[in-house]
């Protein structure tokens, strides 16, 4: 509940945060804090230098282009996803965003956070892997474009390296979208999670079961042929408190056709 | 980069500045450094919500904030909803309606739902429920805390 | 510069009669505005913050404490480690009798450490995060040991054994055995075997944890503690021993408690090392308690076992008697146990009417948190022993839960009811009760429910939980654990004076969690005084200087309603009776059968303008005292002991009356299983309660709706999972999930009012609800399953996987119950 001694800047650009980044090695990135400063609490992990996001204009923002392409901050918090006109043309977003945590965590916690976090607990990894987001990083070097399926390395893992920043997700328009999860509780963590997105063919991410999200490609969009896909990627989900590793991997499947039924329905409409 | 600066709060319309450690935590700040003891801590984990605060306009909890990223805003607790000694409609409310026991939770619970009514001021149950999610009470089982804050959007 | 504001206080309307009315709460206005005095709100200038090292073992020798780094460190102000508190502390008092006798409970571990989070050292410092720090900077080091943490292994050859002076893991076992076993089962039609039935480890996690402020005078020698503890009675007559001092030496002192449910009983470890601190350091200290410690050692309600129970039962569901064994998990140290191996009796048959009933009770200790009081103590896991019984029953006999209990439910007409081991059940209609909650649920529809829910490909299950509270106890049970303890009976205090200005002022012995005692307390002295509430003060909390307290005060087990309270209406008859007898002196002699109190004063009954204001009586005792005659004998400040009316049991028979009274709740749940997923949802729920003349009826209801949330909670998330190596795996609210507003289903009320033929104001203390959500949630799912496989529910939790596991291989559940 105690952090440990920290040191702290409140840069007023992207370029200055990655300036302090790039000269401090043990400092990192404060975003919402709904996931770092539990984690300091618990000195799980200390860095030695928090490098705060908030109040940079430049990493907020929920754009939305002419082709449905929508253009998102990292910073953009939860909160404002569900309350944003513009990320309405991709819905699944809000609807996920409204399933996290509580609306304190919502107020503060962020797109960025949640994936540059990558916990295999989170809901926003599988999703932006299912729904194919791109991350935009900046370093010292310039700026490069991550595809999700690269994105996601390991637990706590992500592309994002010392000293850079993410600095942009885009997402490609689409409604044809699904999501499940069994939680602990309403709205709580997930115990089980996967997400779907049909768009010519279907990709299904699951989440939970492994260091990244699982994505796999159906052979179609039918039930079985999911079920198939999922069973076929062999997975060896981790088992904890809430469920045994064979309980999660049967969860995983049931949530893998679920959310690919919901993909599909909207495909319809 | 500092371990620790100065800070300007202003909280329940007082202007506060103090220095404080980059580590520590807002809740920690409000309650040890400037005694406003009304804001209570459950947890270690930010899930319980007693800690429940509103700065610049928006309900956050106040264990997942640190007390240097406050510098410069607005904060509004608990000790400053009633005006004058004369409670508001919707401590009246709670009291009204049993919406409090042991009173640990009361604090987290007011600030949620002040923030609820304040941009929704007529909410369903199924919306106080959801905007209550983030506040944990072992003594009431909720039922009365939602009656009492839907009482008060009629 | 703020304005003075001068606010009036709302006056009451004076009705008829203050009890029955749910008056608004005298606490309210303080906790609504935050200005609640919670223990970890007090400051002391220069106090010190203690952060306690824990053990990272489950078991392990302690081979090694270096503090030296830690000290070093400027604004650090000191340690404490076992080995100082074993030269200055004799061991805690133990209740068992040997080999449980034998153990050797300090404040800090001595020697050894027996479970994951158990305290080693104490660091104070200057602020928090510095003993945080310098916590890290303690060396301590351990030679780790095996650990045992499955009670059914603690007793195995080789297993490991935690405390070398009882020299076994048994810390205590008692046969119960009434009736006529033999012949029961001789005339049984069936016998009902199961051979396992678990009741999971968890607790209430009371939302403020544990805490202590500590000032030591060292002029009188007298320690001032701040807590939040809920039974200071305990507590004193624990510490006072253990620290060598006389119990006037320690003065607890509570206010605002953030909930207790039990879980605050046993924080005396925690309270002897913050004295000795304090007067060690010459300085006052400060301990809160983090969330993750609290769960890590504090207060796991009993985890027990049933083994091989037999049920002697009639084709037509008459019961005749049951056999068990049952094993309770108590963890590593015994803080109020072994109590719970007796206490469970106080309800032995549960609601029913069974005579012949053998019970044979094993506690050992094994690697994990020490075990005490939650809420519904060891009661609730008998009662939740006998609701499966029913249902495990009427499953297997094919016949119906709600016609087996009616069959067998002691009858309202045989109230006073004597159970097989003396209890005497006061009064109640269990079989009213099921038919007004199952009314509430609209049971007549629920064929209809299950068919349309299965038409989604859904499983919808109705159960019922039946319950009780026993409350006011007799400690005199304690002797059929240890014949040598020298407890019985029970007692609270409470006082009421009218001062100097006509304030009638009162104290409770009480620790109030949220129950409202302030309030319910105001409402039985306006009665008696004919006064308005609002001219009741009484004060917030406790505080054993005020001498309003005696060995058993404190606020636990279901008995306010009848303790406090009685001692509230005793200390209140007598100041009336003074009132009366000083305006017989001052109206000449006027005889006191002719006066009445009314309006806020007394006077005389036919010539009403006779009258003596509650000032004027103040006013004249205290300070206008001069001619009154010499033996009046008045002094308007009045103390009263309840003592409720209570035999020494016979130990031998292990018979007797236990407590004094028994609340009753009867809940039925509903739930939706999604086959698919194990997942499911509680979509409708009913709680009736009978707790006998209610005071203020909205409190009760309140206790009602905490108990049965608190109870959901435990039935589908919370439980206090170990791993084999005794870590413990829902350390925090993160992964022991509490239910939260959306987590909630709709809740249908209902009540009926037996008043108690045994207690002055016909009341029966309530609140800790006897776990009923949790045996509806296990029938419920239990009837869910009915049809899909048959699983049996042996755990009284449920969470999603299991009910998976149930789905998928229900014969596992199954592979223990037989019927012949």
């Amino acid at each position: 509940m105690l952090l440990r001694e920290v040191e702290y800047a409140k840069p007023s650009s992207v370029a200055e945060a990655l300036t302090i980044l790039a000269a401090n090695d043990g400092a990192r990135a404060l975003a919402g804090g709904q996931t770092l400063i539990n984690v300091m609490k618990a000195r799980a992990a200390s860095p030695d230098g928090l490098v705060d996001l908030n109040g940079l204009a430049e990493l907020k923002g929920i754009d939305l282009g002419a082709d449905g392409t929508l253009s998102i901050g990292p910073m953009a918090t939860y909160t404002e996803i569900c309350n944003s006109a513009e990320a309405r043309a991709r819905p699944i977003l809000g609807e996920v965003c409204a399933q996290i945590a509580d609306v304190q965590v919502r107020n503060r916690g962020t797109i960025g956070g949640n994936i540059c976090a990558n916990d295999p607990t989170n809901h926003l990894p599988p999703l932006l892997a299912a729904i194919g987001a791109q991350m935009t990083i900046a370093g010292a070097g310039g700026e490069r474009v991550v595809p999700a399926e690269e994105f996601f390395i390991g637990v706590y893992l992500t592309a994002v390296g010392p000293g850079e920043l993410l600095t942009r997700i885009t997402i490609p328009a689409g409604k044809a979208d699904g999501f499940a999860a069994v939680t602990l509780g309403a709205d709580g963590t997930c115990i089980a999670n996967a997400a779907a997105s049909l768009n010519g063919s279907l990709r299904v991410a699951v989440g939970c079961v492994g260091a990244v999200p699982l994505v796999v490609h159906p052979a179609s969009a039918d039930d079985d042929a999911v079920r198939e896909a999922v069973r076929g990627a062999g997975i060896d989900a981790p088992s904890d408190v809430h469920a045994s590793s064979e309980y999660r991997s049967h969860l995983a499947e049931v949530l893998s056709v679920r959310a690919a039924r919901q993909a599909t329905q909207r495909a319809g409409t | 980069m500092e371990v620790s600066r100065a800070i300007a709060v202003t909280i329940n319309g007082t202007e506060y500045e103090r220095d404080v450690e980059a580590r520590k935590l807002l809740i920690h700040f409000i309650r040890d450094d400037l005694d406003l003891t009304g804001s209570h801590i459950g947890c270690d984990t930010g899930n319980c919500g007693a800690c429940s605060v509103i700065v610049d306009g928006v309900l956050v909890k106040s264990c997942m904030m640190l007390a240097v990223q406050a510098d410069g805003t607005t904060i509004e607790t608990v000790e400053g909803l009633a005006e004058a000694g004369e409670l508001t409609p919707l401590q009246q409310s709670f009291s009204d309606h049993h919406a409090l026991q042991c009173g640990y939770c009361t604090p987290g619970m007011l600030m949620s739902a002040t923030a609820l009514l304040r941009s929704n001021p007529n909410p369903s149950e199924a919306e106080v429920k959801k905007a209550l999610q983030g506040n944990i009470c072992r003594c009431t089982g909720y039922w009365n805390i939602i009656e009492a804050v839907k009482a008060v959007g009629k | 510069m703020s304005n003075t504001v001068v606010t009036p206080e709302k006056v009451a309307t004076p009705q008829k009669g203050w009890a029955g009315q749910s008056v608004p709460r005298k606490e309210d206005k303080r906790l609504v505005e935050g200005e609640g005095v919670f223990v970890d709100d007090i400051k002391r200038h220069g106090m010190g913050y203690i952060f306690f090292v824990r053990s990272p073992y489950a078991h392990a020798h302690i081979t090694s404490i270096d503090v030296s780094k830690a000290e070093a460190i400027k604004g650090v102000y000191g340690t404490l480690t076992g080995e100082e508190v074993a030269a200055l502390t004799d061991p805690f008092f133990q209740l068992s009798t040997p080999p449980g006798a034998h153990l050797k409970d300090f404040a800090l571990a001595v020697g050894k450490v027996r479970y994951v989070g158990e305290a080693v050292v104490a660091v104070v410092a200057e602020t928090r995060e510095l003993a945080r720090d310098a916590s890290e900077l303690v060396d301590v080091e351990y030679e780790p040991l095996d650990a045992v943490t499955d009670a059914r292994h603690a007793q195995d050859d080789g297993a490991p054994v935690l405390h070398d002076d009882s020299g076994s893991n048994l810390m205590w076992e008692g046969v119960y055995e009434w009736g006529d076993l033999d012949a029961a089962f001789a005339e049984a039609d069936k016998v009902v075997k199961i051979s396992e039935l678990h009741f999971h480890r968890f607790n209430s996690t009371p939302l403020e944890t544990d805490g202590a402020l500590v000032e030591f005078n060292r002029g009188t020698g007298q320690w001032t503690i701040y807590t939040n503890n809920q039974f200071p009675g305990f507590a004193a007559i624990m510490m006072g021993p253990a620290m060598r001092t006389g119990l006037d030496k320690l003065r607890f002192v509570t206010q605002d408690i953030g909930g207790g449910f039990g879980n605050k009983i046993t924080s005396h470890p925690q309270l002897v090392a913050c004295c000795l601190l304090a007067r060690k350091l010459n300085r006052a200290v400060q301990w809160t308690e983090w969330r993750t410690d609290f769960h890590m050692s504090m207060s796991h309600g009993n985890e027990r076992w049933f083994h091989d129970t037999e049920v002697a039962v009639k084709s037509d569901g008459t019961l005749l008697g049951f056999r068990t064994k049952a094993l309770d998990d108590a963890g590593a140290w015994l803080r109020y146990e072994p109590l719970g191996g007796v206490i469970w009796a106080q309800v032995t048959p549960g609601m029913y009417r069974w005579r012949n009933i053998r019970l044979e009770f094993t506690q050992v200790a094994t690697n994990k948190a020490p075990v005490s009081p939650n809420r519904g103590y060891s009661r609730m896991q008998h009662l939740w022993f006998t609701e499966r019984v029913i249902d495990i029953v009427a499953h297997e006999l094919d016949l119906d839960p709600v016609d087996v209990r009616k069959k067998n439910y002691i009858r309202t007409e045989d109230m006073p009811y004597e159970t097989p081991n003396g209890c005497i059940y006061d009064s109640g209609d269990y079989a009213q009760m099921l038919d007004v909650a199952l009314d509430l649920i609209g049971y007549g529809a629920v064929e209809e429910r299950k068919a349309e829910a299965a038409s989604r490909g859904k499983l919808v299950g109705l159960g019922i939980g039946s319950t009780l509270d026993s409350g006011t106890n007799n400690f005199g049970q304690s002797r059929m654990i240890n014949p040598e303890l020298q407890f019985s009976g029970n007692n609270e205090v409470a006082t009421v004076k009218l001062d100097i200005f006509g304030e009638i002022v009162v104290t409770l012995g009480t620790t109030p969690q949220g129950q409202g005692h302030e309030t319910t307390a105001a409402q039985v002295v306006a009665d008696i005084l004919q006064c308005s509430v609002d001219d009741v003060h009484v004060r917030a909390g406790h505080d054993s200087y005020w001498n309003s307290h005696a060995g058993f005060s404190g606020t636990y087990a279901s008995q306010f309603a009848v303790t406090g309270l009685s001692a509230v209406k005793g200390a209140t008859d007598m100041l009336a009776a003074e009132i009366k007898k000083l305006a017989s002196a001052v109206f000449g002699g006027v005889p006191v059968e002719a006066l009445e109190l009314a309006e806020g004063g007394v006077r005389i009954k036919e010539s009403p303008d006779a009258f003596l204001p509650f000032m004027a009586c103040g006013a004249i005792i205290n300070a206008n005292n001069a001619g009154l005659p010499e033996d009046l004998g008045v002094t308007l400040n009045c103390r009263y002991v309840y003592r409720p009316p209570f035999q020494v049991p016979d130990v031998e028979k292990k018979f007797g009356n236990l407590t004094l009274t028994y609340a009753a709740q009867v809940h039925v749940a509903v739930i939706e299983i999604d086959p698919e997923t194990g997942y499911y949802d509680i979509v409708d729920y009913a709680a009736v309660d009978d707790c006998g003349i209610r005071i203020n009826p909205q409190i009760v209801e309140g206790q009602v709706m905490g108990a049965t949330a608190q109870a959901l909670g435990a039935a589908v998330h919370e439980t206090f999972e170990y791993d084999e190596d005794g870590n413990l795996l829902t350390p925090n609210f993160y992964d022991y999930h509490v239910p939260h507003a959306l987590d909630m289903p709709p809740l249908r009320t209902g009540n009926i009012e037996s008043p108690s033929p045994f207690t002055p104001l016909g009341t029966k203390g309530m609140g800790e609800g006897g776990g009923a959500g949790i045996h509806a949630v296990c029938a419920a799912v239990q009837d869910a399953l009915r049809g899909h496989g048959d699983a049996i529910v042996w755990d009284s939790h449920n969470p999603y996987h299991r009910v998976w596991e149930m789905l998928q291989h229900p014969e596992k559940t199954r592979e223990g119950v037989t019927v012949s």
